[in-house]
């Protein structure tokens, strides 16, 4: 059984990703990773995983997880700059909206958990997908705000 | 948009005799024959739509094609050679139409008048009791001649089986199309025929659960518009749209109060989703259950004094009813499975729900005290139902093995689920009540 799945998208603050617009460049014009996605794939490096997975049904961290965020989290107090998106998920099956809240509360307690590891909440935002868009756990989606 | 030129409707008479003429109880699947004749014109005239007789010809037509969407009524159409005049519209010949079986007999006029308008007249007959069961009549634009007839064919439905028609009613959905990551999702809303088929919001963003008011001048809805789910409402007369809320929490599940007032809907509070109403006007939002559980899909009964909701605080997820300030919170569902998605019925009788079980999601209803469970569909992938205005028939959506999600609709009476066509893949569907 799959289990359900978080996705990290990291978005630089506005001010150090001014001269990036990635969202604006053309991409055969770019073969050097640069601001975001430089960013973006640091994290990974470092971090092991951009996603972390949960039991059928529960939203309780397991130690695999533990340990994955706990490397997210070292990353990202060293990058003070950077803005985190936690997107959770549910399961396929479940009903749409059971799945919306449960995608919500894994969101959430990840996110507890990275406050907890002394990342700065406002470096944190929440959302769910709930059963919407299932199959898109590669996504790093990136956010110019 | 669809209500700006709203119709004017001008009841010339309504004298509904109390009880209807055949009352079938839900569950018995003999179907009772309507016969729907030729309607009548007085005087053939000219209209912006057509001659009164044409109006008068396609009217009845449009009736019997109503009557037989439901799986009550089995309509004996109308015949072009057959004619009647205007006086016995009023005074039909009994006798025929027992011979040829009909148990209720629909008959009617188009009439022109100075003012460029029809009267449309709609009886409705008894044929056992060689009475008349029922008479209405309106004055509408020629061109709104197809909702006149939506109404008539109502009155037919409700003397058959004594439940309000569900002809002149909207369903809203949500439209899907592509796949994955492109997939596009608009809020689609449409006649319950399928006719007047119209997209609400422009494709640029997610959404979901869109949810009529009771008067079908207002749509709540859940969009990604802000980066995460929140209830929107959308006013169909002007388009316009705002949040329901001044926060940036998370809200989804958002239903009416059946006056229209209020909104009650899921948000989440830290890691925990709770039950909140709030004013449609917007306003702080008031807590009706504090449970350390998923809380979510409230629905009012529909006079508004309880809220039947689905919670998983007792380690799986059933169905709770309390009072609609959030007291005496007690579970009704007990049996196998997960219970979610409740919706009350219209009449105030059956509470419809989603139930999940090995890998199956079906349909089913509950009597409001949880007795009286019985499942109306085989799944595997069906979900979100939501009631005719009738209480005897639920639209639902279905997903086939590709994942592609078409909608439904179930009669009580256990016959086969049967396929709505509209233009893309749908969800998340929600039927209106009647509308004036």
């Amino acid at each position: 059984m799959r289990p359900a799945l978080l996705l990290f998208a990291i978005a630089l603050v506005a001010g150090s990703a001014s001269a990036q617009l990635p969202g604006l460049r053309k991409r055969d014009s770019q073969p050097v990773l640069q601001g975001i996605d430089a960013a973006r794939a640091d994290f990974l490096a470092k971090s092991g995983a951009d996603t972390v997975y949960f039991g059928l049904d529960s939203a309780v961290l397991g130690a695999p997880a533990r340990a994955t965020l706990a490397a997210q989290a070292q990353w990202i107090r060293m990058h003070p700059d950077v803005l985190v998106r936690i997107e959770g998920h549910g399961e396929p099956n479940d009903t749409r909206d059971h799945a919306l809240a449960m995608g919500a509360r894994r969101a959430q307690e990840v996110r507890d958990y990275m406050v907890l590891l002394g990342v700065p909440a406002m470096q944190l935002s929440v959302t769910s997908l709930g059963k919407e868009r299932p199959g898109a756990p590669r996504a790093v989606t990136v956010l110019v705000r | 948009m669809i209500f700006s030129s709203k119709l004017k409707w001008l009841l010339v008479t309504a004298a509904a005799a109390g009880s209807a003429a055949h009352a079938q109880a839900p569950g018995t699947a003999a179907a009772t024959v309507v016969a729907v004749p030729p309607f009548s014109t007085p005087n053939d005239t000219r209209t912006s739509s057509g001659s009164t007789l044409s109006i008068a010809w396609d009217a009845s037509k449009l009736i019997a094609q109503d009557l037989r969407t439901t799986s009550e009524i089995m309509p004996l159409p109308p015949a072009q050679k057959d004619f009647y005049s205007y006086p016995e519209v009023t005074a039909p010949s009994f006798p025929k139409w027992r011979a040829a079986g009909a148990k209720v007999l629909v008959m009617g006029f188009v009439q022109a008048r100075s003012d460029k308008r029809v009267t449309f007249g709609c009886y409705v007959y008894d044929v056992d009791k060689g009475r008349e069961v029922s008479r209405a009549g309106f004055v509408v634009d020629p061109s709104d001649w197809q909702r006149a007839a939506h109404k008539c064919s109502g009155q037919a439905y409700t003397a058959v089986t004594g439940a309000p028609g569900i002809f002149d009613t909207r369903i809203a959905y949500v439209a899907e199309s592509g796949a994955g990551t492109a997939k596009v999702e608009r809020i689609a809303f449409m006649d319950s025929d399928g006719t007047n088929h119209q997209y609400l919001t422009a494709g640029d963003t997610m959404v979901l659960t869109p949810r009529i008011s009771p008067k079908a001048t207002r749509i709540a809805y859940v969009s990604y518009a802000g980066g995460r789910p929140q209830v929107r409402l959308l006013d169909l007369a002007s388009g316009a749209q705002r949040p329901l809320l001044t926060s940036d929490a998370i809200s989804f599940a958002p239903r009416f109060s059946p006056d229209g007032g209020r909104i009650v809907f899921a948000m989440m509070n830290g890691a925990n989703s709770d039950i909140y109403v709030a004013s449609a006007q917007g306003g702080l939002p008031q807590r009706l259950t504090t449970a350390p559980a998923i809380d979510v899909d409230p629905s009012f009964s529909p006079d508004g004094t309880k809220v039947v909701f689905e919670s998983d605080r007792s380690g799986s997820q059933q169905l709770y009813v309390m009072n609609a300030d959030g007291s005496s919170q007690r579970r009704i569902s007990f049996g196998a499975g997960r219970y979610a998605a409740p919706e009350w019925s219209p009449d105030g009788n059956w509470i419809a729900f989603t139930r999940r079980d090995a890998g199956a999601r079906r349909i089913g209803i509950m009597k409001a005290d949880g007795t009286e469970e019985r499942l109306l569909t085989n799944g595997p992938t069906d979900e979100g139902a939501s009631w005719a205005a009738s209480s005897r028939e639920l639209v639902f959506q279905r997903s086939d093995a590709t994942g592609n999600s078409r909608l439904f609709r179930v009669s009580l009476d256990g016959s086969e689920p049967r396929n709505i066509v509209i233009p893309q893949n749908g969800s998340d569907p929600d039927w209106s009540g009647v509308t004036d």
